[in-house]
């Protein structure tokens, strides 16, 4: 009875240790997007924060996928931005005709055709005809 | 009679065009060519990809990958990349996409001088073009594998044309009217020629957003050998080595860079490793530093010293 008391307690002061330390343990490295972020003044990766919470919306993943992007898809080229490339989205969000009530029509325009007509290029195959030199 | 004076004009507008108006870069490179700039490069051996429908971003970047052995398969990118509501691919996520197949996508400068440079360095340059006009566009995404200053022209892969022959002045219009966007796609190891450093640092931190951390490391390792004081690469060699397990080449890391640059992040970083590693000693001094400088030119690490100073202390 002792000795399992022994043990027992031995067991609760290992695991309240191991608890305590890795609370204690130093908390985790800034990050490389945080550093340059600081450099430059600019926004934390807030924005993909933002952008990802917009792809949580149910009405924008079905008209998403009305349009045949799949929301998973978009979330993994979210990822891929740096911070400054989506806060360059996410700008377009905040310069989208203002007043609009339709949140909706903002958000699908700001994922799909804003970034297209901000001359992000989108892309169709002409027969190109070799010119006079 | 008319449509014959019509044409007869149009021809004469033609011709003078041909003549008068060739491009400023065009013109200046071929009224002076740079001397260290061979006159006649083409690389045949980079692989084409015809592609299908209107996958020409897809197919670009697949060539520009299969050129330096990466992973292309056109299919597997058009999911990646292709927006099928709009029939084409957005550059942002030309760079995405190449990142996320293990390359460093880098910008180049819009200089059609730099475009040769880099075929003359034997990389691959993928580029927008508008085939269209301004007001009525037709983007297109082809990769300049080649160029030949005499004859005044230049090569791409482009679309389903395995070998496309475009005069160089009708090639500056098109893709100055695609924002004269263009890029490599390289393993991290290699940088493009002519990129600058800004660009080179932005697709660096672009690809440790997307890649393995190990592959990472080598692109700052390839950023600080040719920039040794970029700051940013030494922070980034640390943290990718710390994501990859390599504590001791991430306390190197940051150790070099919190010395040349007295960098309160370097510093941080460096105090949270070596105390990892229970060198609390070594963890108090950086940390110390850390203060020191963000209390001098850098507040934003202010909070984060004291708590890092606070952690050597705890335990």
């Amino acid at each position: 009875m002792n000795k399992a008391r022994r043990i027992l307690s031995s067991i609760l002061i290992a695991s309240l240790v191991f608890s305590s330390m890795a609370q204690a343990a130093p908390t985790a490295l800034i990050s490389t997007e945080q550093a340059a972020a600081a450099m430059q003044a600019a926004p934390r990766s807030e924005a993909h924060a933002k952008l990802q919470a917009a792809l949580d919306r149910d009405d924008l993943a079905t008209m998403l996928q009305a349009r045949g992007v799949s929301v998973d898809e978009l979330r993994a080229r979210v990822n891929a931005l740096t911070d400054a490339e989506a806060q360059q989205m996410l700008e377009q969000i905040d310069q989208a005709p203002a007043g609009s009530s339709d949140v909706l029509g903002v958000l699908f325009t700001v994922f799909v055709i804003l970034l297209v007509t901000d001359i992000l290029g989108l892309t169709k195959v002409f027969p190109f005809t070799r010119s006079v030199r | 009679m008319i449509a014959r004076i019509l044409a007869a004009a149009t021809a004469l507008l033609l011709t003078g065009c041909a003549t008068v108006f060739t491009p400023p870069q065009t013109a200046a490179l071929l009224d002076k060519p740079p001397q260290d700039l061979p006159a006649r490069v083409e690389r045949s051996a980079v692989p084409f990809f015809a592609q299908t429908r209107d996958h020409c971003g897809p197919a670009a970047l697949a060539t520009a990958l299969a050129d330096v052995g990466l992973p292309a398969d056109p299919d597997r990118l058009a999911d990646a990349v292709f927006l099928p509501s709009r029939s084409g691919t957005l550059q942002l996520e030309m760079l995405g996409g190449a990142r996320r197949q293990g390359a460093v996508a880098t910008q180049l400068p819009g200089e059609l001088e730099a475009l040769l440079r880099e075929v003359a360095a034997g990389h691959a340059v993928i580029v927008l073009q508008n085939l269209g006009l301004a007001l009525i566009p037709r983007w297109h995404y082809a990769v300049v594998v080649g160029y030949d200053l005499g004859t005044h022209e230049i090569i791409l892969r482009s679309g389903t044309t395995q070998r496309e022959v475009m005069a160089l002045r009708t090639f500056e219009y098109t893709w100055a009217r695609g924002g004269r966007w263009a890029i490599t796609a390289l393993p991290p190891r290699q940088l493009p020629a002519t990129a600058r450093e800004a660009e080179a640092q932005d697709a660096a931190v672009g690809f440790e957003r997307a890649a393995p951390p190990a592959q990472a490391a080598l692109a700052y390792e390839a950023l600080l050998a040719r920039w040794p004081g970029n700051l940013l690469a030494g922070i980034g060699l640390g943290n990718t080595r710390f994501a990859a397990g390599d504590m001791v080449g991430a306390r190197t890391a940051f150790q070099a860079a919190a010395e040349r640059h007295d960098s309160a992040v370097a510093w941080i970083n460096l105090a949270r490793l070596r105390l990892d590693a229970g060198d609390r000693n070594g963890a108090r001094t950086a940390a110390e530093n850390a203060i020191k400088r963000a209390d001098v030119s850098e507040p934003a690490w202010r909070d984060a010293a004291r708590a890092t100073l606070a952690a050597t202390n705890e335990h």
